[in-house]
């Protein structure tokens, strides 16, 4: 059943090679649609480190994706043109302008009722570090009032899930701070020591990919740690890893945050792709789909979840735009979903294990004829 | 004050329909249907349907919305939910995809494409469904006014429970649904035929679920994505209520229709359902079995 080490390491290293030579073939519009794909294969690590490997599935890990979109969304939005150009001492967002009081005076201190929260995150270094901050704290405090009281299985995913929609609720009615429906539009660009990362630039292609290669390692590691083991012993049987004296919450927590922390990495990432920030983020949908990504590539597999999302999001691109699919390629996408759950439950992950076992299994049979 | 807490509770009975589905076939089953809401859109489009092609009202759709709804559960149900019985996740993320389908299909982008066929009434465009005359007036109690298309839906919602909870405890199949919720396999090797009786409660609790969608064409516009929405807070109301509590269920769906109501009079729709969710999410975290979950055992 278990892959070999070398094998595994093999198809990590392919999957790294492939990522990190494609832009040779890409033209800079695809080059950024790619980014955006990566930040979504990212998404499906986070989702198989809480789902296949801590057995939490979360319906709101959006929550933690918008969460790290908005902070850093913040800082990029007080650094646009637009924001600076107001006259005055601080950069203002030109949303604050429409919906300030007549009157009210031109600065973030004070030109709406809470647009001085907005303050510190004229530096870019704290929105960033905010948009990890932010979405950890937040997955540490839930986990801790939700693992602690022993919630478990499908209620996890029914709390994450109203969490998710509450926030987005909140922040579609939260209009003078937080743009409601429309979201946070017209960014800045990403500024790391004087470097500017253009959208569609190769440097913001690989700031993506090193940093979801890095997490992909990352989570493997931390997986294969003694840590990650005893995760896995308690989705198997947590009860039984509680009366082994483990202290289970505790593990859930921590993985939960972790997943949380690369969710908002991943948020943060998207924006810097995509330029925008927007509720859709937090949208019951979206939250589900990453879900069927990760399902559909394999959940007990990181790489495999994260190809998941890389293929269904390619296949999607090429479906919408495939003359006799253009409007029914939504339709065909659900039908993959229910296709794969009925037909290959452990994903597309699961089917490679077989295939390379069932190979590796006739060499050594062949090998033990001799 | 009298007439927000009567649109309250109309609130809560649309609610009730789309939870009380969605109560028997997870309190049943096992079964997350994330495509619920899909056939509460269903029933709406059958109500706009049949007053475009059969110049038939409001109440004549009533019938025809749980039966079209009903064979579209039921054809859900034989397809792909029987294969999944026992993994309760894999069959929220299956009727997820079903969702997409189903609205799909609806907006029949698919059948512009593919077939060239166009259906008057279906599409990506909003639709109306006129109300009865006799149900527009207002009745006064009290001193408030009370809408009578908002009585029209509680009484309906008042028989449709009723006749749930008779066929659940007064009738025979109603027994087997209640052996199956205890133990399936018991059941199952006491004779019952637990793939048909799984087959009919699907079918009614989708039916349920369609006549809620006829009521709602009345006063909201109908489109495809309209249920996307309904099946979270039918979940929450189920949840909240308690798993396998049909009392539960009724319930919670009036206390949240209630707090929704009172909640949007005195702030706005929008954190008015935000309030919602946030005692959804106190309840689970302090009462994890939800408010009206049997004791025992």
């Amino acid at each position: 059943m278990r892959l070999s080490t070398t094998t595994t390491l093999l198809a990590y290293l392919a999957f790294a090679g492939l990522v990190l030579v494609a832009p040779a073939f890409l033209d800079d519009f695809w080059l950024n649609r790619m980014a955006k794909y990566l930040v979504f294969g990212m998404l499906g690590v986070a989702i198989s480190l809480s789902w296949g490997y801590a057995g939490i599935l979360n319906l709101g890990q959006g929550l933690f994706f918008g969460f790290g979109a908005y902070m850093l969304a913040m800082s990029l939005k007080l650094a646009s043109p637009t924001s600076l150009a107001q006259g005055s001492d601080t950069p203002v967002p030109d949303f604050m302008l429409w919906n300030a009081e007549p009157g009210a005076q031109t600065d973030l201190c004070c030109i709406t009722g809470s647009s001085f929260l907005w303050q510190p995150f004229i530096s870019q270094g704290f929105g960033i570090f905010m948009g990890l901050a932010l979405p950890v704290t937040v997955a540490f405090l839930l986990g801790m009032v939700v693992f602690r009281k022993r919630i478990a299985g499908v209620f996890v995913s029914i709390i994450t899930l109203a969490l998710v929609l509450l926030v987005r609720l909140l922040v579609i009615d939260a209009q003078p701070f937080t743009n409601g429906f429309n979201g946070l539009t017209d960014l800045g660009w990403l500024t790391i020591g004087g470097f500017e990362f253009d959208p569609y630039s190769q440097a913001t292609y690989y700031l993506v990919a090193i940093t979801l290669l890095v997490v992909l390692a990352a989570a493997r590691l931390l997986v294969e740690t003694r840590a990650g083991l005893v995760l896995q012993a308690i989705r198997d049987d947590a009860t039984r890893a509680r009366y082994l004296g483990f202290d289970v919450p505790a593990y859930q927590i921590f993985f939960f945050a972790v997943s949380a922390g690369i969710a908002g990495l991943a948020g943060m990432l998207y924006v810097v792709v995509a330029e925008f920030a927007s509720p859709t983020f937090m949208d019951l949908a979206f939250s589900i789909t990453m879900v069927v990504w990760a399902a559909v590539g394999g959940r007990s597999s990181l790489l495999g979840a994260c190809i998941g999302a890389i293929v269904i999001n390619m296949i999607e691109a090429g479906a919408s735009e495939t003359e006799a699919l253009v409007e029914a390629w939504k339709a065909v996408i659900g039908l993959i979903f229910v296709l794969v759950v009925l037909f290959m439950p452990r994903g597309l992950g699961g089917l490679a294990h077989d295939l390379i076992d069932r190979v590796s299994g006739a060499t050594r049979k062949a090998e033990g004829r001799k | 004050m009298l007439d927000i807490l009567f649109i309250g509770l109309s609130l809560g009975s649309i609610l009730l329909l789309v939870a009380l589905g969605l109560a028997i076939t997870y309190g049943a089953m096992g079964v997350i249907n994330m495509a619920h809401g899909e056939l509460v859109m269903i029933g709406a489009y059958t109500a706009v349907l049949s007053g475009i092609w059969l110049d038939l009202g409001l109440f004549a759709a009533l019938p025809l919305g749980f039966l079209s709804a009903a064979a579209i559960g039921w054809a859900i149900e034989r397809v792909v939910v029987r294969r999944l019985y026992g993994r309760l996740l894999d069959t929220l993320l299956a009727t997820w995809g079903i969702a997409i389908l189903l609205q799909q299909a609806v907006r029949l982008e698919f059948g512009l494409s593919f077939f060239g066929i166009h259906i008057q009434g279906l599409g990506p465009g909003l639709q109306n469904v006129a109300v009865p005359e006799i149900l527009q007036t207002t009745i006064t109690i009290a001193g408030s006014s009370i809408n009578a298309y908002r009585v029209f839906i509680v009484a309906v919602t008042l028989v449709l429970t009723l006749l749930t909870w008779a066929i659940m405890y007064r009738t025979r199949i109603g027994m087997q649904v209640r052996a199956i919720i205890r133990n399936p396999r018991m059941a199952a090797a006491s004779g019952i035929d637990v793939a048909r009786v799984n087959a009919l409660t699907f079918a009614f609790g989708s039916g349920l679920a369609g006549v809620a969608g006829v009521m709602m064409s009345g006063f909201k516009t109908v489109f495809p994505d309209m249920g996307s929405s309904m099946v979270v807070d039918g979940f929450l109301v189920v949840v909240a209520g308690g798993v396998g509590s049909l009392l539960g269920s009724v319930l919670s769906a009036g206390m949240l229709g209630e707090i929704n109501a009172v909640a949007a009079a005195v702030t706005n729709d929008i954190l008015a359902r935000a309030i919602v969710f946030g005692v959804v999410i106190l309840i689970i975290i302090v009462k994890p079995a939800g408010l009206f979950s049997f004791k025992g055992r």
